[in-house]
């Protein structure tokens, strides 16, 4: 397996304060990574040490197969950028600055002439002639991506890429970093579940600077699915869930949105034995019962803490 | 050096395109057009004016060197102000607006951003100084009908060498210290010191202090030392830009 991003022990800490705390992480070359987390999670502090723009307090950060901190400026040639908040150079258009990033690249004029049109064309900025200055926050993140492919990037790391833009905007960013996978690896931090779930292979899920989930999309919500039981009942729900309560292999017992009863589970097969005599102790009536399939936000709010943050 | 002329190009094109094309150029043209016109008429204007409090006292017929000597003291006082509040944010500007970021991910070294700032900049203000001289230069002739070209262009060309050591300087503070309110604070408590360095004989001699009167000794035509504070100011400001280079390297962004 070829790795493009490698950390071990990563851990960054200012002052007091760990924004990464020992952080191992390996996305393979050509997959589409999702990188989740709550704001202030430490995600743009990873990106800015994969970038070479801060320094690991500890630990190794290894980009292509070379130590970020250790290797020179050429390794940049080979990945593309896009922060949070792309800075762009008012004055210029969207034509001026692609040029002149890729002329920080050496990219041979026919070849830039080239992208230039077809990146302008992907941004939706093609017949956009003022001065970047003017532009909405959409559009100057479209550019944004736009100018993190101007080199063909072997690995693009993008800082919440979708945040700003529109329905439209975010289906086209997302279907043009689909259709990047297998060439490039692409690394992506986000907030943006839906995202996450509609383009990405694998994902790592950060909560106050600490990796609390790795690994890909299907297997980590079945391995949380695993561990939920939806019970409908036809009366008396509310005893019900006293009984299930007291069980010891049920963790908690809620009441969804609809009237069912959403119970999480340490053992399973218990569960599963328990609760229909349960329910006929109860006298009362079973509609459905089965383990819940959980999406990534489900898993997502139960590692993160959810409301209790 | 990754990146430089790239880079370099940037920053020339933003001197043309954005309002830093208008600032420094506008002031020493100002000054490089008026500059004889006021030398020649300001004794006219006093005796117009306050000849009644002049009593027996006579003011001397203006000459082509009060021109010159007028240019040298603008380039030292209010373009060397302007320029220390101009290039505060020389660095730290772009490191607020996130342009540094996207720039330094790309294939740009840290050195070649530095560099290619303090070169650009150098040599558009020495672009500035002579035109600013050759405007001066034309103007006295006119005004004067006699104007040498050696005691002022040698005074215009010490001053420009002051001029790049405070492009440098600059550089180093905008790199230092963020806000560009402070860097150039910074650099306005630098020349205090530079001129009150200038006052003990050695220094203001042989040191890049000397540059803050020898100007205007070439200016009156004096003969005076000019190889050593020279030298020392130009060996200053690439030890500057190197100190500069060194700092970003460490800096996180």
């Amino acid at each position: 397996m070829s790795l493009a991003i490698r950390t071990s022990g990563l851990t960054k800490t200012y002052g007091e304060h760990r924004a990464l705390d020992n952080v191992d992480l390996e996305v393979e070359e050509g997959s589409i990574f999702g990188f989740l987390g709550p704001n202030g999670a430490g995600k743009t502090t990873l990106l800015r040490m994969l970038t070479g723009l801060a320094r690991p307090t500890s630990g190794v950060v290894q980009i292509l197969g070379h130590d970020v901190t250790a290797v020179d400026d050429s390794i940049r040639a080979r990945i593309g950028f896009l922060p949070d908040v792309p800075g762009f150079y008012d004055w210029m258009t969207a034509e001026e600055f692609l040029r002149f990033v890729g002329r920080l690249f050496s990219i041979d004029r026919r070849t830039l002439d080239e992208r230039i049109g077809m990146l302008l064309g992907l941004s939706g900025l093609t017949d956009v002639t003022t001065a970047i200055g003017g532009y909405s926050r959409g559009m100057k993140q479209r550019l944004g991506v736009a100018q993190a492919l101007i080199n063909a990037p072997q690995l693009l790391l993008l800082d919440e890429p979708t945040s700003a833009l529109d329905p439209m905007g975010r289906r086209d960013v997302l279907d043009m970093l689909t259709s990047l996978r297998g060439r490039t690896t692409v690394f992506f931090s986000t907030h943006i579940l839906a995202d996450v779930e509609r383009v990405c292979d694998t994902v790592a899920i950060l909560d106050r600077g600490r990796v609390v989930a790795h690994g890909p999309i299907q297997e980590l919500t079945s391995r949380y699915a695993e561990r939920k039981v939806i019970l409908e009942v036809t009366d008396a729900a509310a005893d019900l869930a006293q009984d299930i309560s007291r069980e010891p292999w049920a963790t908690s017992v809620a009441v969804g949105p609809t009237g069912a009863l959403e119970i999480t589970v340490t053992d399973m097969d218990a569960a599963r034995r328990s609760i229909p005599v349960l329910v006929a102790i109860r006298h009362t009536g079973l509609c459905r019962m089965d383990a819940g399939e959980l999406g990534l936000e489900d898993v997502f709010v139960s590692l993160v803490g959810g409301g209790n943050r | 050096m990754r990146g430089f002329a790239a880079f370099a190009r940037k920053e020339v094109l933003e001197i043309v395109r954005t309002w830093r094309l208008w600032v420094l150029p506008g002031i020493v043209l100002f000054f490089a057009l008026t500059g004889p016109l006021m030398a020649r008429f300001t004794p006219e204007i006093l005796r117009a004016v306050a000849s009644d409090q002049l009593g027996q006292f006579t003011l001397p017929d203006p000459t082509y060197a009060d021109a010159y000597t007028g240019w040298i003291k603008n380039l030292s006082q209010i373009v060397l102000f302007a320029l220390i509040i101009v290039y505060g944010g020389i660095v730290s500007s772009e490191r607020r607006s996130g342009t540094a970021v996207l720039v330094l991910t790309k294939p740009v070294s840290r050195g070649a951003f530095i560099l290619a700032k303090a070169t650009v900049h150098s040599a558009f203000l020495a672009v500035l100084v002579v035109a600013g001289t050759l405007v001066t230069w034309g103007g006295t002739a006119i005004v004067f009908g006699e104007a040498p070209g050696g005691a002022l262009w040698s005074a215009s060309l010490a001053w420009l060498v002051f001029g790049i050591l405070f492009v440098a300087l600059m550089t180093l503070l905008s790199v230092v210290i963020s806000p560009t309110a402070g860097a150039a604070g910074a650099g306005l408590g630098a020349y205090a010191l530079v001129s009150i360095a200038a006052l003990w004989t050695p220094l203001g001699t042989y040191s890049p202090a000397a540059l803050t009167g020898v100007p205007t000794s070439l200016a009156l035509g004096k003969s005076v030392e000019t190889f050593w504070p020279v030298c020392t100011a130009l060996l200053l400001a690439a030890t500057l830009v190197a100190l500069a280079v060194a700092a970003f390297r460490r800096q996180e962004l």
